[in-house]
């Protein structure tokens, strides 16, 4: 890569500060919707606690089997009587106030391993494709009024805290471009379906923009000020998160960043020791441009056989209605037809009586 | 594009399974698929068709005061979403105006020559929409209504 | 309301439901087609005389298939966003309200259907009252 692209610096009114900001080698980074896939997957399980039903639910009872002889199943059977219990079966799954099937335990595998290369190859493949304009819309994201792709917004305006206020931090939100995204994400909230509600998970909504920033020069006053706009999430740039950069597994979250944060983001990789950043396997994933290139226009074969093939046995077309078909099978056709020798009689005269002379020789013989 | 690790192929074979645009008609219409994507013109989902994807494409709405608005990508401006578009408007002119600019608008340049029958087909389907429709013709009685009302 | 495009003629080649063997004889048994799977089974092994089983033979002409008598495919729609989808396919595609819409919208949704000349497979449904 000779030059490595860069992006313009928004300012905190919408436009551009004419400063720019060269990309960080991670935007290139190939994009694999399947490790991101595969190590959400993982990373999603991990905040989960434990659950199980009672170690105790449905064997507290002292059921026995009556055994065989008794024209009944042979599953427990509350023993005793005097009440409607006794005799009725217990402990199974398929039994009333029996025992769930196979009883969920605490010590399920709740938490999965996710190696440490593949996390951050992960991460960095959301970033690359947070940098992608269509993937963002294929997430959702309400882009359209947004100047760049990369979102940076300049350090300057975060100095001294200007954003610990929900007012400002929304208003620089709309500033540049992200109020659309964000309002979309305020007006999606809705009541779950389903049980989650009264399980802590009462509402559902999209996410908006992302913002990230860089701690040490924007400080973390700005945190504040964006957690109450709804669907807005900040992550500091040396903490990036993969459940943030492609919820639900999905590549390309909107991330707004703040140009100390997309400075120090060369520098973040940098300082992973024994990860070097992945490099794509394909260096021209243009299609079109494989194709037309002269490497491989130059190896590839001409055209077989003529401009335009003869097909072969694809319907069977009747000589006697079609003249073409006719003329192929039977080239004497169009002589045959154009003199009207179909017409012509047969000379049906009598035949020509035979000479004398003839006759004669014939009497001899 | 910024870096060439992302193409519009490589876009699509991402987004084509799932995509915020998609929608996938479940257990009618024969599982059709279409797409919300105001790059679409014809709004099947499909790699030609799929703008949001393309580098080029066209998307024509209906303008508010009547007409189309055909709204183009810049090529190469992909990253740039607020000002990489632009925008045509072509008001209540006669349908063959109308078509001859956005015939010119697809296949001027080689922008998108293989949208411009699309392209056409969705111009004249707007413009028709905003006719306004006929009324619906009024119902012929049958049977014991008809008698009936033959009789008074 | 636009007729659909020119087709091939629907057939059907069993128009009759395929029930499950027996389900004439028992209350406990449902119509709802199971396959016999036991090794005397007459309907299994395709005597005379006894019931047909499905099969991909029975299967519609692909150009034909989910087609209406009308040659339309019904879509399902539940708001006026899902119609828009229809503006380029009013010849191949009607719209079906979904059963789950208000009478109230149904009313918006009919209206541009119309504007659109989006043919509407259950227009008359919710929306007019008896006299």
């Amino acid at each position: 890569m000779a030059s490595r692209p860069t992006v313009t610096i928004i300012g905190a009114d919408g436009k551009a500060t004419g400063a720019t900001e060269v990309l960080p080698k991670v935007f290139g980074a190939p994009i694999r919707p399947d490790i991101v896939q595969h190590v959400h997957t993982g990373m999603a399980k991990n905040k989960r606690q434990p659950y199980s039903v009672s170690e105790k639910a449905g064997h507290q009872t002292s059921a026995e089997s009556w055994g065989t002889g008794r024209a009944v199943a042979r599953i427990p059977r509350v023993s005793g009587g005097g009440t409607h219990r006794a005799g009725q079966a217990a402990f199974g799954n398929m039994c009333r106030s029996g025992r769930m099937f196979a009883p969920t335990k605490i010590w399920r595998k709740w938490h999965i391993k996710i190696n440490q290369g593949q996390k951050r190859f992960a991460t960095a493949s959301a970033l690359a494709a947070s940098a992608v304009t269509p993937l963002l819309m294929a997430r959702g994201h309400q882009v359209a009024t947004v100047p760049e792709v990369p979102l940076v917004v300049d350090s300057a305006s975060f100095s001294g805290a200007a954003y610990a206020k929900t007012a400002a931090a929304l208003a620089l939100l709309q500033a540049v471009g992200a109020g659309a995204d964000v309002e979309k994400a305020k007006q999606s909230k809705k009541l779950r379906a389903g049980k989650g509600k009264m399980r802590g998970r009462r509402h559902r909504q999209r996410r908006g923009p992302l913002v990230v920033y860089s701690p040490a020069v924007d400080g973390k006053e700005l945190v504040k000020g964006f957690r109450n706009i709804p669907g807005v999430e900040t992550s500091p740039v040396d903490a990036l998160n993969l459940l943030q950069l492609a919820p639900g597994g999905h590549l390309g979250r909107f991330i707004v960043w703040t140009s100390a944060a997309i400075k120090e983001l060369d520098s973040v990789y940098d300082s992973k020791q024994g990860f070097a950043l992945p490099s794509n396997v394909v260096s021209q994933s243009d299609l079109t441009r494989l194709i037309n290139s002269s490497e491989i226009q130059t190896v590839l074969n001409g055209p077989k056989g003529e401009a335009r093939t003869k097909r072969g046995h694809v319907q069977k077309k009747n000589p006697l209605k079609n003249k073409q078909i006719m003329l192929r099978q039977n080239p004497y056709a169009s002589t045959f037809a154009k003199e009207h020798l179909g017409e012509v009689k047969a000379n049906n005269g009598k035949p020509t009586p035979l000479s004398a002379a003839f006759k004669e020789l014939h009497k001899e013989i | 594009m910024s870096f060439s690790n992302v193409s519009s192929d490589l876009i699509w074979e991402i987004t084509r399974n799932q995509n915020s645009f998609l929608v996938k008609a479940k257990d009618c219409a024969g599982g059709v698929q279409f797409s919300r994507d105001p790059y679409n013109l014809t709004n099947q989902h499909s790699r030609t068709h799929a703008g949001f994807v393309n580098d080029k494409a066209l998307s024509i709405v209906a303008n508010e005061k009547g007409g189309v608005k055909v709204t183009s990508k810049k090529a190469g401006a992909s990253n740039k979403p607020a000002s990489g578009v632009s925008t045509v408007t072509f008001g209540n002119t006669t349908a063959r105006k109308t078509y001859k600019n956005v015939a010119r608008l697809a296949a001027k340049n080689h922008y998108r020559p293989d949208l411009r029958a699309a392209a056409v087909s969705r111009a004249s389907a707007i413009r028709a929409s905003q006719r306004t429709p006929k009324a619906d013709p009024e119902k012929k009685l049958r049977g014991n209504a008809a008698k009936k009302a033959a009789s008074a | 309301m636009v007729s659909a495009k020119k087709h091939v003629p629907i057939v059907k080649k069993h128009t009759k439901k395929f029930s499950r063997h027996q389900s004439d004889r028992f209350k406990c048994v449902k119509a709802n087609w199971r396959k016999p799977k036991g090794i005397d089974n007459r309907v299994r092994r395709r005597f005379k005389g006894q019931a047909v089983m499905p099969g991909i033979g029975y299967g519609s002409n692909k150009k034909t298939r989910h087609m209406m008598p009308s040659g339309h495919k019904a879509f399902l729609v539940s708001n006026v966003k899902d119609i828009e989808l229809l503006l380029m396919h009013n010849k191949t595609f009607a719209a079906e309200i979904a059963h789950n819409v208000s009478s109230r919208k149904r009313i918006d949704i009919i209206a541009r259907a119309k504007q659109l000349s989006v043919k509407v497979t259950n227009s008359k449904a919710k929306v007019t009252t008896e006299v």
